[in-house]
This record gives structure tokens, C-alpha cells and sequence, in this order.
């Protein structure tokens, strides 16, 4: 019962939060790109994970909003977003970006995201790191620990409950249910096919990039990096890893937490995200 | 109309509780399952049984790929075409197929093929596939690029066969100064290509506009088939031709004993065997083999598909194997074969733990009390 009303407080903040947020499509070098944003201050860009947690105004963008100007791009390939065929690897989605940034206008920003996207923020760091003011990588996958892989979420991906038990702390509940439904509808089915069949083609052969390590240290700017303690899809070591190779990146974990802390553990993410790079 | 005789080679020797123990045949179970002095035997019998199958008179034999798994132990169909080469005179010699995408360069299926076209002097049927969704797992191969790689590397190894090397080819997946492979193959222009599928719509149309021939894969309901011939006449059609019977091929597993009641009693263990064990995990499919579209119609599909079926009448009404006396199988054969209009029959005698001395006594009565009707009926 309690989880139910935990659902349904979830499913009311949601409709509350969605006046928040615009939504446009833009044009980034031929791709067409849906974007969302909202808020006024300095820009802050939030990179979605394979979720697509941009395809709709979330109430953790909706609380960053009111000290930053929020942008929600949903990658390409992800949702209405275009420009699959454009994009064979990582540094293809980095390109994107500073494409998309040039057609914004975008001179710097605090950038950041979790899993796939935490990844796509540091290749684009690595690149560019004049335009990065602050950096934050959550739960991202990007590097390789020995020993600790990252698990095969595309070997248990049609089993929801071990899709719960993979990403969440507890898995059992009420965001859990939230975020992998029971029985989803068929259009949410199709989305989540074409979420994963663009994670496919950038993780499928390696889920890495073996030259990242070495490229870090040209990361000139603070950087934060935060992961679920328990994150069972890309082990904390992930976070380790990249503090190892970032001068001066602090690394917080965030307790009782899996792979998705902007839904697990939202309230301390978003502070933990929003001071720092507020500060 | 043909028939051909299909061997998929399976690892009959799956523990007892691997159904409970093992959530897969494919690509993770454990390969300290498999025996080698075992597997010597099972290659020696079943090759023995291929080559017995064009003694008997079946118009050509056919090896598959597939790779990690207890289902089929080729992952080299054309190791064992090659073999099949010295161990046949007559029948055509059909390798359904090479899993393009796996391999790199793809100019080795090019290569590969021709030498089995020559070595059979002219018998071989190049079969050219995508690939299941479980060989995408055990090859790490990036499934997102599949369908574009298969037809780029199909059209590479038809132009590597028909136009004089050395040439240059460039395309989105491969770049090759020098194409120029020795040898070419003996049928001109080219062995016959064969494209088996699971009924999606892309690769009907596909395998019409080229004039290929189309083989439905088994262990799917009569009325799948029914569908996928009828879109495949459609597509042929809107391309500009009548389709002809032998560019569709119908799979369907066939078991013959003396009586109805002998042939079930024979066959029925094995084939739940098969069903419960070598297809566990066989519809593994990774995200963006196919499109969204394609993926939402093979999950329809799979109501449709012999792993979910649980009664010996559900696999009778609907014809996932025609199991009986010649008669009941003469009967059945030439009713369906009719009413699909497929001019190529894909049969295999030999299902999961089934013995040697079985399958080679229903190939007989096959061969020689029911296809001689049929072939005259049709």
C-alpha cells in the first residue's frame, strides 16, 4: 500500500513539474534533436542515460531549474530524436554535442550525466575542455576495471525483475515499478527496443573506450563524480577509476543506491549535483 | 519438386535436470558439457547420414551455422560441406548458410564457397544468412549493423564472382583494394542463393527483388507459412514476375515409421526433447538486429513458434512435424506442399536425442514409399 502511494506521489510530482519544462526540436548539423529545457541562469546540460529520462520534464530537472538554465537533449537515435545512421561510436555523440552546443550559441557549460551519458560527457571533456565549466559523471560505464566488468543488461533485458534487481538498491521498491514497469504498454515496449538498440551500437563490442584513461588528464575544470554504492551495473571501482585519472576529481557515493540515482535517491543526488555546480 | 535432407547436428547428450539447471542452450551453457570423444562419434554418424541421404535419392542435403550452442554442432557448415563433397556423387549440397556479418573479411564465404562449388563439381547451394540473434552474443558482433553489413557482403561476394578481379571495392562496412578471389565458383554466373528467414517482411521483399530463393525456417505454425508464401508470391509480383515454386523452400521436420501409432510412439519423446531443451534460448534477440517493427512482429510470432507448445495435438493441427505411416505422411505432405505452392521441401528425420538406426529407417521409408507419390502427385 505504501509503495502504491509512493507511485502515485511520484506520478503527482511529475504532472506538477511539466508546466516547467519546454519542449523544441532543433537542428544540429542536419539531426534533428529534441531538447527540453527550463529555468534561467548559467546553462547546465544533462545527458540522459539509456533510459531516456529526457523524453519527458522530470521533477529533478524541474529542481535545478530554479538556479540554472536546464537542457534536456535527448540523444540521437533516442525517442524523437534523429540521426541514428550518423552514429557508429562514442566520439560520434561527442561530436554531437559540441555541434549542438555551436548551434546553441553554448560557449561553456556545466555538464554532466549518468551512465551512457556520464560517459559521452567526458569524451566530450576530454575534446573540448575549454567549453566544460564544471563536470559530473554519474554511474557511468567508459573505463575498464579488471575483474570487476560491467554486468550483461542485454542478456536479462526481456526479465524484468532481474532488470529491477540490476539496476536498483531495492528492488522491491516503489521507483523500481516506477521506472521498469510491469506491463508495459506496446509503444513504451518500442521506445525501450530503440533506447537499447542505440546502447547496442555504442557499448555492444566495448563496453569502453581503451584510450579515455589517458586522455583525462586534459580535463581542466572541478569535476564530480557520483555513484550508488551498490550500483550493480557499473560497479563503484567505475567511479574510482575515473578519480584516478581526473587531477582533483572528488568522488561521492551515495548510500544505499544503485545504477540510477537521479530516481533512487533523488533528493540527494540533485543537491549533491546542484551545489557543486552552483558553487 | 525437391527434397532435400536436413542435418542440424544437435548435442544429444544434455544432462537429465538440464532444464532446470540451465536457463539456455546457447551461447553460455557450459561447454565442459561437451565431449570430445562423443562428438567424434556424433560427426562420423551424422556424416554417414547425409551421405546416405543422397544414396537414398533426396535431392540435396543441407548444413547450417550456428555457433556456442548444444542445438547444431556446425559451427563450420563448410567444414563439413567439404567433407560431404568426397562422401556424395549426385545431390546438390546446400549450406543454408554462411552468417555474413560473422565473418571479416566476408570475401571467406566468396573463397569458402567457391571451393566447395568446385570440389562438388557444381552441387553447391550457397545459402547466405544473417545470422541468429544468439550467434550476435557469442561473437560480440554489434547486432545494430547486421542487416546493412549482410547486404553489403552480399553483394560483395556476387560482384567477387562475376566480375574479373582484381577490383576495388568500397562500401560503408568494408573497403578492399584488391578483390580477386581464387578459386571461382563453377555454376555460372553463380550458385544458386538461398536465404532462409523467419517471415519478416524486410527480407521477403528483399529475397523477391533479387530472385532468390526464399527457405521458411521450421518449427513454426502451418498458418505462418501460409502468411509468409503468400507475401512472398505478393512481393514477387510487385516486382514484376511470377514467383517460381522452387524459390520457396517449407521447413518441416518429417518422421515415418511403419504405422501411425509406431511413428508417434518412435518420435514423440525427441522431438519434446528438442523442444524443451536444444531451443531454450535459441530466440535470444539482441536490440536493433532487427528494426522495432520486425521485433514487435517476431514477439507476435512467437505464440506461433514450437517452443511453446505443450500437447502432441498442438503440434498436429499445427503441422510443427507430419509424423505417421507412409500413408498419413503421403497424405499430409502432398495436401500442404499443395496448398503452399512451395516447389522446395526442407525436411529433417533427425530431432534432438532420436537414434541413428530411427532416423535412418525413417529416411528410408521416406525415400522410398512416399516421395515417389508425391513427387508424382505434384
Amino acid at each position: 500500500m505504501l509503495k502504491f502511494l509512493k507511485k502515485l506521489k511520484y506520478g503527482a510530482r511529475v504532472l506538477l513539474s511539466k508546466g516547467g519544462g519546454q519542449e523544441e526540436t532543433i537542428d544540429v548539423a542536419g539531426r534533428s534533436t529534441v531538447m527540453r529545457h527550463g529555468g534561467e541562469g548559467p546553462p547546465f546540460v544533462y545527458l540522459h542515460s539509456g533510459l531516456g529520462e529526457s523524453f519527458m520534464w522530470l521533477p529533478f530537472f524541474q529542481t535545478w531549474s530554479k538556479k540554472f538554465r536546464v537542457l534536456v537533449p535527448t540523444h540521437p537515435g533516442f525517442g524523437n530524436s534523429g540521426g541514428f545512421d550518423q552514429i557508429d561510436n562514442i566520439e560520434d555523440m561527442a561530436f554531437h554535442y559540441v555541434e549542438m552546443f555551436d548551434a546553441l550559441g553554448l560557449e561553456e557549460v556545466c555538464l554532466g550525466g549518468v551512465s551512457i551519458g556520464g560517459w559521452i560527457a567526458a569524451e566530450f571533456a576530454v575534446r573540448w575542455p575549454e567549453r566544460v565549466k564544471k563536470l559530473w559523471i554519474a554511474d557511468a560505464p567508459g573505463m575498464w576495471v579488471e575483474n570487476q566488468p560491467p554486468a550483461d543488461m542485454f542478456r536479462i533485458m526481456h526479465d524484468r525483475d532481474k532488470l529491477r534487481e540490476l539496476l536498483f538498491f531495492d528492488p522491491k521498491g516503489a521507483m523500481a515499478s516506477v521506472v521498469v514497469k510491469d506491463d508495459p504498454d506496446e509503444e513504451t515496449m518500442l521506445a525501450a527496443y530503440q533506447s537499447l538498440t542505440v546502447l547496442a551500437r555504442l557499448v555492444w563490442e566495448r563496453p569502453y573506450d581503451p584510450k579515455l584513461p589517458a586522455r583525462l588528464c586534459r580535463v581542466q575544470c572541478p569535476t564530480l563524480l557520483v555513484w550508488g554504492d551498490n550500483d550493480k551495473l557499473i560497479p563503484p571501482a567505475y567511479g574510482d577509476a575515473y578519480k584516478k585519472h581526473i587531477e582533483g576529481a572528488e568522488l561521492k557515493l551515495i548510500k544505499n543506491c544503485g545504477h540510477l540515482p537521479m530516481f533512487e535517491k533523488e533528493s540527494e543526488f540533485v543537491e549533491l549535483i546542484g551545489r557543486f555546480c552552483a558553487a | 519438386m525437391k527434397f532435400y535432407f536436413f542435418h542440424l547436428m544437435p548435442w544429444p547428450y544434455l544432462p537429465d535436470d538440464f532444464h532446470q539447471r540451465y536457463d539456455s542452450a546457447w551461447v553460455w551453457l557450459p561447454n565442459t558439457l561437451y565431449d570430445p570423444a562423443k562428438g567424434h562419434e556424433l560427426y562420423r554418424e551424422y556424416i554417414n547420414t547425409l551421405a546416405y541421404a543422397d544414396e537414398l535419392g533426396f535431392d540435396g542435403i543441407c548444413v547450417n551455422e550456428h555457433h556456442q550452442n548444444a542445438y547444431g554442432l556446425m559451427p563450420s557448415p563448410n567444414v563439413v560441406a567439404g567433407a560431404l563433397t568426397q562422401r556424395t556423387k549426385r545431390c546438390k549440397i546446400a549450406v543454408i548458410g554462411n552468417a555474413l556479418p560473422l565473418y571479416n573479411p566476408p570475401l571467406r564465404v566468396a573463397e569458402e564457397f567457391a571451393m566447395l562449388d568446385v570440389m562438388s563439381n557444381g552441387r553447391l547451394i550457397a545459402g547466405m544468412v544473417i545470422g541468429g540473434g544468439p550467434e550476435y552474443f557469442s561473437y560480440q558482433m554489434n547486432p545494430t549493423h547486421a542487416r546493412e553489413k549482410f547486404r553489403e557482403a552480399l553483394d560483395l561476394i556476387l560482384k567477387a564472382w562475376t566480375t574479373p578481379g582484381p577490383f576495388m571495392w568500397n562500401s560503408k562496412h568494408y573497403h578492399f583494394r584488391y578483390v580477386n578471389p581464387w578459386p571461382l565458383p563453377l555454376q555460372k554466373p553463380h550458385p544458386p542463393i538461398w536465404i532462409p528467414g523467419v517471415g519478416s517482411l524486410e527480407t521477403i521483399e528483399f529475397v523477391a527483388q533479387r530472385r532468390f530463393a526464399y527457405m521458411g525456417i521450421p518449427y513454426f505454425h502451418i498458418d505462418v507459412f501460409r502468411r509468409v508464401f503468400a507475401m512472398f508470391r505478393e512481393a514477387c509480383a510487385k516486382a514484376g514476375y511470377e514467383a517460381n515454386p522452387e524459390q520457396m523452400g517449407w521447413g518441416v521436420p518429417i518422421y515415418v515409421a511403419e504405422t501411425d501409432k509406431q511413428a508417434r510412439a518412435e518420435f514423440e519423446p525427441h522431438i519434446w526433447h528438442f523442444t524443451r531443451n536444444h531451443l531454450k534460448g535459441i530466440g535470444l534477440t539482441p536490440p536493433g538486429y532487427t528494426s522495432a517493427k520486425s521485433a514487435a512482429a517476431i514477439i507476435k510470432n512467437q505464440k506461433h513458434f514450437l517452443y511453446t507448445k505443450k500437447t502432441w495435438s498442438e503440434i498436429e493441427e499445427g503441422v510443427y512435424a507430419i509424423v505417421g505411416s507412409p500413408e498419413t505422411v503421403r497424405q499430409k505432405l502432398s495436401h500442404y506442399q499443395r496448398e503452399l505452392g512451395a516447389g522446395i521441401i526442407l525436411t529433417g528425420c533427425q530431432t534432438g536425442t532420436l537414434s541413428h538406426e530411427l532416423a535412418r529407417k525413417s529416411m528410408e521409408l521416406l525415400a522410398r514409399e512416399v516421395l515417389p507419390k508425391v513427387r508424382k502427385a505434384a
